[in-house]
């Protein structure tokens, strides 16, 4: 027990440490600082909801469309961050690696939490702001919206976890990266509720693992005035496989690598 | 005490790989000085990673029942687009240290002045020896995994080393990795040649340092 105790203080310790130094390598001390980890989402949401508005009108299927957009804006772009920042991660950390106490999970996961409350501060910031201009509802259903940020979450940290060793292996993956998270758009839920959909593309839909989150968050915020359809089966499902295969990676990984 | 076991490491080379330790066996006492002796190549750096935990052996094992120091040589270890300072408040945090102290260690032992303000990645190889060594000696760890760095240093830096690591912290263990004998022979007490993935020791330093030599 004492030695669980000892660990987990070292644990804290580390991923504090590694969260400071990230920040401070990033984003420097200049200006604001770190609050630039919100601008590149925030920028995306909000210009993205104003062309969208200009194009669609100010609703669709009864919603604000500016706040549809940026509710599903702020997570797609933290899932790209996430992944694209998890590829060769052990390599431009390596010389880390120099102190034991640091492991390599530490940086996939400190890189996904800065990520994450990235995208975190720029969802309430908008959120708020849009609120202000009465584009945005306060949240029906808050647990719902924890909720659907949650799984979402979980489903990017897991293959987040599958990618970090992969890139190391294979120079292959980072080619493809780009496009396949490009290609993905349509199928993350973002532009669009599966309510919306033919019943065929409904179930095709619902494979994808950020589906059932986006709708879950959707829910949340806008509560009955969308119809929202969700089965967390999949996202749990393809998330807990992923995990498995990610640490027996990472474990792999680290045996071979080879730090400068 | 640190005990390799049947250490191997081999790293990937064209599509074969090149084998740096074949079973390489060696036990370090609290204490003792070792130094590691052998030509470009013969896996000294190789040796000293696997025994800091940077690397992981291909095969074998290594336990290590004293804390060890990370191997201080020339890369490694820090973050060369963070400054002296930045570098050693990051050191204290994982290690659990107050930097305040650490700091006044560093500025001290170092005698860098401004410059610790400066990114690591402009500092002279020098430089950086001074910093590394501070940090690890504030620190304090049991055993002392030095790669050639201290070469680097100037008269004043050599003469602290000497005075932190032998009349200070006499009872620590020391690994030292070296192509010049005379340090060599003021720094250990035994000495391991490294020679085609494996190592003897001796624990006459002249007597090594004359097998050394005739590699």
């Amino acid at each position: 027990m004492s030695s669980f105790v000892a660990g987990w203080r070292i644990q804290r310790r580390v991923i504090s440490a590694l969260m400071v130094r990230e920040l401070v390598t990033r984003f420097g001390r200049e200006n604001i600082g770190f609050l630039w980890i919100m601008a590149e989402p925030l920028l995306f949401a909000g210009l993205v909801g104003i062309v969208w508005r200009i194009m669609k009108g100010p609703e669709e299927h009864g919603v604000s469309i500016v706040a549809f957009i940026a509710s599903g804006y702020i997570p797609l772009t933290l899932f790209r961050h996430a992944v694209s920042r998890s590829t060769r991660v052990f390599s431009v950390n390596g010389s880390l690696l120099y102190h034991r106490q640091i492991k390599i999970l530490d940086f996939i996961f400190v890189r996904f939490i800065i990520e994450v409350i990235g995208a975190m501060m720029a969802f309430v910031f908008i959120g708020s702001l849009l609120y202000l201009i009465n584009e945005f509802p306060v949240p029906a259903d808050i647990g719902a919206l924890i909720a659907g940020w949650f799984f979402y979450c979980l489903f990017t940290f897991s293959l987040c976890l599958v990618l970090a060793p992969i890139s190391e292996l294979s120079d292959v993956l980072e080619k493809f990266l780009p496009v396949t998270l490009y290609i993905m758009i349509p199928f993350s839920g973002t532009f669009n509720m599966v309510s919306w959909l033919t019943p065929d593309l409904q179930r095709i839909m619902l494979y994808s693992p950020f589906v059932s989150p986006m709708e879950l968050m959707r829910y949340g915020i806008f509560g009955d005035r969308v119809q929202a359809i969700w089965d967390l089966s999949v996202t749990v499902g393809s998330s807990i496989v992923l995990l498995l295969i990610g640490l027996v990676l990472c474990r792999r990984v680290r045996r071979v690598l080879v730090v400068e | 005490m640190i005990h390799c076991h049947r250490v191997t490491k081999s790293y990937p080379m064209g599509n074969g790989r090149k084998e740096v330790l074949k079973g390489l066996d060696l036990q370090v006492l609290p204490g003792e000085h070792i130094g590691f002796l052998g030509r470009n190549g013969a896996g000294k750096t190789t040796l000293i990673k696997l025994i800091g935990g940077v690397e992981m052996p291909t095969s074998g094992k290594i336990r290590r029942g004293m804390s060890v120091s990370w191997p201080l040589g020339f890369g490694g270890g820090f973050q060369g687009s963070l400054t002296g300072y930045d570098n050693a408040r990051f050191i204290a945090r994982i290690y659990g240290h107050k930097y305040g102290e650490i700091r006044d260690f560093v500025e001290d032992f170092t005698e860098l002045g401004p410059q610790l303000k400066m990114p690591v990645k402009t500092y002279s190889s020098g430089m950086r020896a001074r910093l590394g060594f501070a940090l690890s000696l504030a620190i304090e760890f049991d055993c002392y995994l030095i790669d050639e760095i201290i070469m680097v240093g100037d008269a004043n830096f050599h003469r602290k080393c000497h005075i932190e690591l032998f009349d200070k912290r006499g009872d620590r263990a020391l690994i030292f990795a070296s192509h010049s004998p005379e340090l060599v022979r003021e720094f250990c007490n035994r000495a391991l040649v490294l020679h085609e993935g494996q190592g003897t020791l001796y624990s006459d330093v002249n007597e090594a340092l004359e097998v050394y030599s005739a590699l």
